[in-house]
């Protein structure tokens, strides 16, 4: 059994055949009343700087507003303007191409990291490496793009400076349009990988040895045993991670903001970028509200489509 | 038996949580504890001027309040040291007050912002100017009238400039030496700054970049514009001023001046401009030049400090930044941006915007005046970190512990180029300057980007200058 709180697919309601449900008792009331006390603050939370914000930028999207004068009404200008937006149309398709190669590359790197951890090794070993793979993520992502910036330096840089060693010339990785995005995406990975690698290794702890010791005995050894046995039992565990991880990688902001400001170009924007420069640089708070509730819609469908693709290929013991 | 759902010990027991959590709240609420309230100042009827943080540490702020508090003991003063990266980040920052409905009443505005300030949030200085014309006499006769000009808006002054920085060049006296080349003269030219990188190159490693610069809308393409005679913008003056240029300067200064800029007609396509940037991709073809990253040029001190930058532009506010590097007085110098067409150099300037919403507005004008002052600024300045308005605060005394030896270049590159100015900014500004910036990065990936880059430059800045703020 995994403690994972993925939601098994419910049998459709029989409802013709439905009996009406029997009255609450008395202590069951008692036990509903006092469930809703405790969960009264979150919930209060959630409304007051989740629910909230989001309807009051639905709200701000039909409205041109420049924090100085009032706003006045543009009904679905905003959207409009925002479908013919170049600037906007390429932050989409930089946050998708970056979703899809981070998020790809950062489960990877946990999940081999985690079974190269979880295999025979000393446990204080296996605690420094965890905690080594762990530790970027309790940095700030600001301060590590700052520095990851001099690093990629293309004159200057140690990355360049460890190249140039084995005779690779100098890349411009922060300057080129061919290298901008991949430099993003290392240091992106770098920091957020540590997250999953953990989810991994608690998934991986909960695998019982005896199927993999049956595995072994049937003759399943090394890639097919992890193959065959390891992921399918994995697959809780991988959902949620890529789930935490898609949601995150379509909100990335700080890492392209530091290390290249959108550039060149606009080889680098992504649609958070893209909202924070229009709502306070520019001052167009309706058009980056617009852009602001279109990524809500895209992270809503993706994690939908996410969940529904898991019914065929999450395994549940 | 009871249909109840609590037992008696049970609602004991809840009963004991309940009394225990209100104990705790109501210790946590009755604590002595820090608000928005325990602010120096907040709600008090200060004067709340907002400054970029990084640039006004804990003793410029004393100094401040202190010499303001001597001055105006009646007024009471708050600095607010906003913390952020750049200017637009800054602004932004500010914005977010006003949206907030805490607005200041005094906020520190580069040229970046002058027009954005004037346009939908300042006060024109006019009125008081005239009213205390006797006592400003001696500062417009200290300040040169380009950095006057530049804080103008259609016709009225909205600030008076404290600093300045020009776009000169820097250059590590220790490259120099290896590459056996000579100081560079006053009136030296494009192509002896590109022969000047060559053999800067040809004596060093490959660890070396001659020209290292940083794309930004100061200090970036734009002198290079400048010296190629045309700008991102098409520039005019705007009619008007007269009533400040006749009772401050003299003919000669009075000259050609107006009611401030106006920046109109993007040219990203015409030929000059498309001239300099074809210049600056053949000069990183060369490896004679760095392609240029985004941001402030923080990095930059380091590598020029180790000798392994030769040349970049930078104003006053270096000369204190390289002290603090480790740089001694001989180991760098400067000199003018070379010629090409013309030698007109750009420059930005700061100083205090009066916003519409101040309930303060003649005590803010008193700490205008005040921030003016050349005691004032003495001590504000102390360390270098930027280029006096003043003129006659730039002293051999002042540069002689730090250099650089050619320190006049600093203010002489308003004295002997009048036609120097400010770096395009009109209201539009952070658009303009996303756009500069996204699309010089494109143009300067070879030789053919150059064209096509500059084309979307073009029609990006068509869209934002078409665009009300």
């Amino acid at each position: 059994m995994t403690n994972t709180q993925i939601p098994a697919v419910r049998p459709k309601r029989q409802v013709a055949e439905a009996a009406p449900a029997p009255r609450p008792s008395a202590r069951e009331r008692g036990t509903r009343l006092l469930a809703a006390l405790f969960l009264a603050p979150t919930i209060v939370g959630i409304v007051i700087f989740t629910v909230v914000p989001i309807v009051g930028s639905v709200v701000l999207s039909l409205f041109h507003w420049n924090v100085i004068d009032s706003p006045t009404f543009a009904g679905a200008d905003n959207y409009r303007e925002m479908v013919t937006d170049s600037t906007v149309l390429v932050s989409f398709r930089n946050t998708l191409v970056f979703m899809v190669l981070a998020v790809a590359l950062q489960l990877f790197i946990a999940l081999t990291l985690a079974l190269a951890v979880n295999g025979r090794m000393p446990v204080w070993l296996r605690s420094v490496f965890r905690s080594a793979f762990f530790f970027p993520l309790i940095l700030s992502a600001a301060s590590i793009s700052v520095v990851m910036k001099y690093l990629f330096n293309q004159d200057f840089g140690v990355v360049n400076w460890l190249l140039g060693l084995i005779g690779i010339a100098p890349v411009p990785w922060l300057t080129s349009e061919n290298s901008a995005m991949a430099a993003v995406i290392l240091v992106y990975v770098w920091q957020q990988f540590g997250f999953s690698f953990l989810l991994f290794v608690g998934g991986l702890n909960n695998i019982p040895k005896e199927i993999h010791e049956a595995a072994s005995l049937d003759g399943a050894t090394g890639l097919r045993k992890h193959l065959t046995v390891t992921l399918p039992l994995l697959s809780p565990t991988l959902l949620v991670a890529s789930v935490v991880g898609i949601i995150n990688a379509l909100q990335v902001f700080e890492q392209p903001y530091v290390l290249t400001n959108g550039g060149p170009g606009d080889s680098t924007r992504t649609v958070v970028m893209v909202i924070y420069e229009t709502a306070f640089e520019q001052l167009r708070f309706g058009e980056a509200s617009a852009v602001g509730v279109l990524l809500f819609v895209l992270v809503m469908a993706v994690t939908a489509l996410q969940f529904r693709l898991s019914r065929r290929f999450v395994h549940y013991q | 038996m009871t249909d109840s759902h609590f037992s008696r010990r049970s609602l004991m027991r809840y009963g004991a949580y309940g009394a225990g959590a209100a104990a705790l709240a109501g210790t946590a609420a009755s604590w002595d504890r820090l608000t928005g309230a325990d602010i120096p100042g907040r709600d008090d009827g200060s004067l709340v001027v907002a400054t970029l943080g990084p640039a006004y540490g804990p003793e410029a702020i004393r100094t401040l309040t202190e010499g303001f508090k001597k001055l105006h003991p009646d007024i009471k003063l708050r600095i607010n040291a906003v913390q952020a990266t750049d200017w637009s980040d800054f602004f932004a920052k500010i914005l977010t007050q006003i949206a907030a409905g805490t607005a200041p009443d005094l906020v520190y505005v580069a040229t970046e912002g002058v027009q954005l300030f004037a346009q939908r949030l300042g006060v024109a200085l006019d009125k008081w100017v005239k009213r205390d014309a006797d006592e400003l006499r001696e500062y417009f006769a200290d300040v040169h009238p380009s950095l006057v000009e530049s804080m103008m808006y259609e016709g009225s002054l909205y600030q008076l400039p404290v600093e300045f920085n020009a776009a000169d060049i820097y250059l590590n006296s220790q490259v120099l030496k290896r590459a056996g080349a000579s100081f560079p003269a006053a009136d030296w030219t494009r192509d002896d700054f590109t022969t000047l990188l060559r053999d800067m190159k040809k004596s060093s490693g490959s660890q070396f970049t001659p020209y290292f610069w940083t794309n930004r809308l100061w200090g970036g393409v734009v002198p290079w514009l400048f010296a190629n005679g045309t700008n991102l913008l098409s520039e005019s003056k705007a009619p008007g001023g007269a009533w400040l240029w006749d009772s401050f300067y003299p003919a000669a200064d009075r000259q050609g001046r107006g009611g401030g800029y106006r920046w109109t007609t993007p040219q990203a396509t015409h030929e000059r401009v498309e001239e300099a940037y074809d210049y600056l991709a053949s000069l990183i073809q060369e490896d004679l030049c760095t392609r240029p990253e985004g941001g402030n040029g923080q990095n930059l001190i380091g590598v020029f400090s180790t000798g392994r930058v030769g040349v970049t532009p930078a104003g006053g506010f270096w000369a204190g930044g390289l002290n603090l590097a480790g740089m001694k007085n001989g180991s760098f110098d400067v000199q003018y941006f070379p010629r090409w067409r013309t030698q007109r150099m750009q420059f930005g300037a700061a100083g205090y915007a009066l916003l519409r919403t101040s309930k303060l507005q003649d005590e803010a004008w008193e700490f205008i005046k005040f921030a003016s002052r050349r005691d004032t600024l003495m001590r504000l300045f102390e360390t270098n970190q930027t280029t006096p308005a003043r003129r006659s605060m730039l002293t051999a005394d002042r540069y002689r512990e730090m250099g650089p030896n050619h320190w006049q270049v600093f203010y002489d590159t308003l004295d002997k180029f009048p036609d120097t100015g400010p770096i395009p900014a009109p209201p539009q500004v952070a658009e303009v300057e996303q756009v500069l910036l996204k699309h010089t990065g494109t143009a300067l990936a070879s030789r053919r980007s150059v064209a096509p880059a500059l084309r979307r430059m073009q029609s990006d800045l068509e869209k934002a200058m078409e665009r009300d703020v």
